[in-house]
């Protein structure tokens, strides 16, 4: 195979090609889907798959190329079964303190942490997948757009749904 | 929930921190927002399992590995369930009938990986024939080949390639070898390749390639690691439009009906191997030929 500098199949190139995609890769699986560990065995077939077609894809299609296939087989395999969002075993409260990150300190009890989870979990598929990537992986409107090839509009449309959705399935809590 | 407010971007905006001043303090004082703080403090404390991206990595090439082996081991199955058949048989014959001589060969639109006994590899293209002698192989290394192939030979003495055109013989190296009726081509990818025939000896280096056709021969230079058959495409370079249709004959099983066509003209582009119209309208859009399909899907007809 080419030890092209930029060729997918350089060795070095691919891996920090992975190094630095498979984790958000891995867990826009996870929204969309909805588990985690079919996410990250999703992630290690996009790549295997990216890995055979090294000589066919360039690296600068090669993200593209990863999310689609990754889709697809999710899509194929979550298609015989409803998806459910297993959120209790791996939405986790982050370890730092939130003071730093929102200026008015606002005491969450546990009861609620677990309502707001089960709140995310049964948003629809696409506001669930704006939120989380904004919440979590503190993507930006645009870059989520890029992520998943629409408008930034329509991205910002979504997580207001998504906002007002949460508000309203939690009620005055 | 938020009817005065008919923006319908207005709380993305407002979790970005793009509200202007005055809009900012309007949503503090209004019931609505201690709700929405609170949504967005606990979403902010949620995180994720952690991912080790290094483990993953390791997991990742183990994976690779197997898989590759697996599917070259497959493709010989998969694609060739009656060849891979007749390649025991010829075996299990070869060994208690007629000798050890192994013969292989494949149909229409077929590949077919074939591991040689000193691991060297030899990849058949469609419609081709080879045939090698497995208990002589430790003092010669000698394939007869009548078609195409691409060979990955694996250091050590001779490896020699008989064709009807020529001989090509090398020590371990990658190439290509097309040998049909009068078309005899050889293309070096590895290493260093020598090629023979009745009056011309010639050297090949990574990268060059050397073609005789109607006893003119020719040299030139190319790129690329491996042949684009490989990966299913037919590529040509300044060739007789009849190997062209022969190729796009022996991939998808058709004839080619081109007795209005001057089958001399010299074509230069490729074509997929694994679809037929994009193949066909490939070849005929870029040569000005309308072509019409029979009803069975066998035969192609070409008006100029």
């Amino acid at each position: 195979m080419s030890d092209n500098k930029n060729s997918t199949c350089n060795e070095k190139v691919f891996d920090n090609f992975f190094k630095s995609h498979s984790k958000l890769l891995r867990n826009y699986l996870y929204y969309k889907f909805g588990d985690l560990d079919q996410a990250e065995d999703i992630v290690q077939d996009a790549f295997i798959k990216l890995w055979n077609n090294c000589a066919n894809v360039s690296i600068d299609k090669a993200k593209s190329y990863v999310y689609t296939v990754a889709t697809n087989l999710g899509i194929s395999i979550t298609r015989h079964q409803k998806v459910k969002f297993k959120y209790q075993d791996y939405v986790t409260q982050r370890k730092s303190d939130i003071n730093h990150e929102s200026p008015e300190f606002i005491a969450l009890e546990k009861e609620y942490m677990e309502k707001l989870k089960a709140a995310i979990a049964s948003l629809p598929e696409r506001q669930r997948e704006v939120f989380l990537l904004s919440r979590i992986d503190k993507k930006t409107y645009k870059e989520i757009a890029e992520l998943s090839g629409v408008s930034v509009k329509a991205i910002e449309k979504l997580m207001h749904k998504a906002l007002g959705t949460l508000r309203k399935t939690l009620g005055n809590i | 929930m938020f009817e005065d407010k008919k923006d319908d971007f207005f709380l993305a905006r407002w979790v970005s921190g793009e509200l202007s001043e005055e809009e900012f303090k309007a949503f503090k004082k209004h019931p609505e927002y201690q709700y929405y703080a609170k949504i967005m403090a606990g979403a902010d404390a949620l995180d994720l399992k952690t991912y080790n991206v290094e483990k993953e990595l390791i997991a990742l090439k183990s994976k690779r590995e197997n898989t590759t082996n697996k599917k070259k081991k497959g493709t010989v199955i998969k694609l060739l369930p009656y060849v891979a058949v007749a390649a025991s048989i010829a075996i299990i014959f070869g060994i208690f009938l007629f000798g050890p001589k192994d013969d292989f060969a494949t149909q229409y639109g077929e590949t077919l990986t074939v591991q040689l006994p000193d691991g060297s590899e030899m990849i058949l293209n469609a419609k081709s024939k080879a045939s090698f002698d497995k208990d002589n192989w430790k003092n010669t290394r000698l394939v007869s080949l009548e078609g195409e192939a691409f060979f990955k030979v694996t250091k050590g003495s001779k490896f020699t390639v008989s064709t009807k055109n020529g001989e090509v013989s090398v020590l371990g190296t990658q190439f290509n070898v097309q040998s049909h009726n009068a078309l005899f081509e050889v293309n070096c990818y590895e290493g260093k390749v020598s090629v023979v025939n009745k009056n011309y000896t010639e050297i090949l280096t990574a990268g060059k390639a050397y073609r005789n056709y109607g006893n003119t021969p020719e040299n030139w230079t190319f790129t690329g690691a491996e042949p684009t058959w490989l990966t299913n495409t037919s590529s040509f370079r300044s060739i007789p439009l009849k190997y062209v249709f022969k190729e796009l004959e022996e991939q998808y099983n058709i004839q080619i009906n081109s007795s209005n066509i001057d089958l001399t003209t010299i074509y230069t582009g490729t074509f997929p191997n694994n679809n037929k119209e994009v193949a066909l309208r490939t070849v005929f859009s870029t040569l000005g030929m309308d072509y019409t399909i029979s009803e069975d899907g066998n035969t192609v007809v070409l008006e100029k």
